[in-house]
């Protein structure tokens, strides 16, 4: 992704470009049943899975499906165009305190809101992409990091806008979402639309172009490519996710606080992505149900959740860079090879 | 404003540029050599400075001094664990996997540092010599605040002599250009990796003592003071000594002026700043475009 092509990075970015090419060329419809198969299944299980959990695990489960478009939006950055963004809890908590400022100072019905927050989102990442990109690879990073201070700092010290440290809490999610089951049916159903969208960008001719920027900017600049563009448009697109994510996390926790927009949450994201694979498209999100699974169940019997992050995240990105479903997805494939050659 | 005042104003804005300095000195040094970004860097400060509140509660009098010299060798020793044992296997792939990997770290010691020391704010008083106010020109200013600005000075004006006047200085400005020239011209170049990240952990350390009399001491420091450095260093420009020092110096003037006119806003002007400096040069003030 950086610098020279990476062990481990560059093989399953082959993969995701090759895959690009190919969904291009795959027709009949022997092969597009089993393509939308799984897609649908996974779907189906998750709306029924409404019928069949505790109220508990599906509060939960609205937190999860909010992070997994979060981590979804964020890999778009970082696993496709190979931009490291430590800033996308500006977005996250953008979307949150659209939500809950807008209920705050102008009655602002949720519905309403709601539907604002990727708008906002998406008008707020054309200046912050256009400073941040400016920079490139740790400077970059390190930039995008400035801008979630900011927002953090904003957030916390204008204490008449946005009630400061505090945070904003109230009623202004609509009572039919409070009730676990439909708040989840809910965020799923936004969740299920929003990754739909983003694969959509993913395999797209934009998403090629974003990853062949990745493997080698200074060819598609020489081919004509405007670069910054591209780049631009990718970081307005995840924004505008990231925001929407906001929006959805706060049917679960019905408020809003500066924490979201801390440079920590901004990293919550990379880990999850990491965790779950950024080389696949859905790992983000299963780094997120991990993520959040793990976190619940650990503060349960350990103090110390945040020593064990850190040591399955090093033990990650050491030992097993490609994450979880790009590990399973190699495995398969050599699977696969022994099987074809018997 | 009269000039007792301005006195008053200006020390304190050279001892926070100074406290600043001396975290964000280490913090350059490294990326100026590995090219790399530590953020557990802030864990490094903040062992320094939970040692020598541990060693001040051990013995009032002479505590702080015997971390003077304690604290630094427990972050060069973490320093030299974590690169043998981390980052060294990773220098060879992309720079995320390297943040990601002192992000994990940083989670690690932070964690870690609430099994040694529980979660209460600690604190530690200046000793005794360096107590109180001295009279500049009529104005009141806090012994201690000189003794930091001393502090980094001489810190300075060290990294200057090693860098510019040693052949380990020429060493370090060279790995980062050519490592395997240099490796082949006999220097130990993994020897040397080690050597500037345990230098860079140590002025880190050492950071924690001077600053610790200063500030709360407490969980959570880490995370803080990284953003600190970070704001510093690339202000002036990662990799550059001279540049933390004027990042310093900006961010203490900025923070105090700030303070005084308005307070609210003062850590506002601060991002804006910084993202100012990166919109205009996204590598600094005194950095080099990354290639």
């Amino acid at each position: 992704m950086y610098g020279p092509p990476g062990v481990d990075v560059g093989d399953t970015a082959d993969e995701s470009v090759s895959t690009g090419d190919g969904s291009a060329r795959l027709s009949g419809r022997a092969e597009l049943v089993p393509r939308l198969l799984v897609p649908i299944v996974l779907v189906v299980v998750m709306a029924a899975l409404a019928f069949l959990l505790s109220d508990n695990v599906l509060l939960t489960l609205q937190e999860v499906l909010a992070l997994a478009v979060f981590a979804t939006a964020t890999n778009l950055l970082l696993g496709q165009a190979g931009l490291v963004s430590f800033g996308q809890a500006v977005f996250y908590g953008l979307g949150a305190y659209t939500v809950a400022l807008g209920w705050l100072h102008w009655q602002l019905p949720f519905w309403a809101t709601f539907v604002m927050a990727p708008v906002l989102g998406a008008l707020v990442a054309v200046p912050i992409g256009l400073v941040a990109l400016r920079a490139r690879r740790l400077y970059f990073a390190l930039s995008t990091l400035a801008f979630s201070e900011l927002a953090y700092q904003l957030a916390e010290s204008r204490y008449d806008f946005t009630k400061g440290a505090n945070g904003v809490f109230g009623t202004f999610v609509p009572t039919s979402l409070t009730f676990p089951r439909t708040g989840y049916l809910f965020v799923l159903a936004v969740t299920v639309v929003s990754l739909l969208l983003l694969w959509k960008v993913n395999h797209s001719p934009f998403g090629l172009v974003l990853r062949a920027i990745r493997e080698n900017r200074d060819r598609m600049q020489a081919l004509g490519v405007n670069v910054y563009l591209h780049q631009l448009i990718a970081f307005v697109i995840s924004g505008a996710f990231c925001a929407l994510a906001g929006a959805m996390f706060v049917v679960f926790s019905q408020s809003s606080y500066p924490e979201l927009l801390d440079w920590t949450t901004s990293g919550e994201p990379i880990f999850m992505a990491v965790i779950g694979g950024m080389g696949t498209f859905l790992g983000p999100a299963v780094g997120a149900f991990i993520y959040q699974f793990g976190h619940d169940e650990l503060v349960r019997y350990v103090s110390d959740w945040q020593l064990v992050l850190g040591a399955v995240l090093l033990a990650i990105v050491m030992f097993w860079p490609e994450g979880l479903l790009g590990g399973l997805g190699r495995l398969g494939k050599i699977l696969r090879k022994r099987g074809g050659n018997r | 404003m009269d000039l007792a005042s301005f006195i008053t104003h200006l020390v304190g804005a050279l001892s926070t540029a100074s406290s600043l300095f001396i975290v964000a000195a280490g913090l350059t040094l490294v990326f100026g050599a590995l090219r790399l970004i530590n953020l557990a860097h802030g864990s490094f400060y903040m062992y320094g400075a939970f040692l020598a509140t541990s060693l001040v509660a051990w013995s009032a009098h002479t505590g702080l001094w015997i971390a003077l010299v304690a604290s630094p060798l427990l972050a060069a020793g973490m320093g030299v664990v974590v690169e043998v044992g981390v980052l060294r296997r990773l220098y060879a792939r992309e720079h995320l996997t390297q943040l990601l990997a002192t992000f994990a770290l940083l989670l690690i010691f932070a964690d870690l540092a609430l099994r040694f020391w529980g979660k209460g704010v600690r604190s530690v008083s200046p000793p005794p010599i360096v107590q109180g106010n001295v009279h500049l020109a009529g104005a009141p200013v806090p012994l201690y605040d000189l003794v930091i600005i001393g502090a980094a000075v001489i810190v300075g004006a060290s990294l200057w002599l090693l860098l510019s006047h040693t052949t380990l200085g020429w060493k370090i400005r060279a790995v980062v250009d050519d490592p395997e020239v240099l490796a082949a011209s006999g220097v130990n170049v993994r020897m040397l990796y080690t050597g500037v990240f345990a230098l860079g952990a140590l002025l880190a350390g050492l950071s924690g003592v001077i600053i610790a009399p200063q500030q709360a001491v407490e969980p959570g420091m880490d995370a803080q003071i990284i953003v600190a450095a970070f704001i510093v260093a690339v202000i002036g420009g990662l990799g550059s000594i001279t540049g933390a020092a004027i990042g310093a110096l900006v961010i203490g003037i900025v923070e105090t002026v700030g303070a005084s006119w308005a307070p609210s806003w003062a850590s506002t002007f601060i991002y804006l700043l910084m993202i100012l400096v990166l919109a205009v040069r996204p590598w600094g003030l005194l950095g080099t475009p990354e290639r």
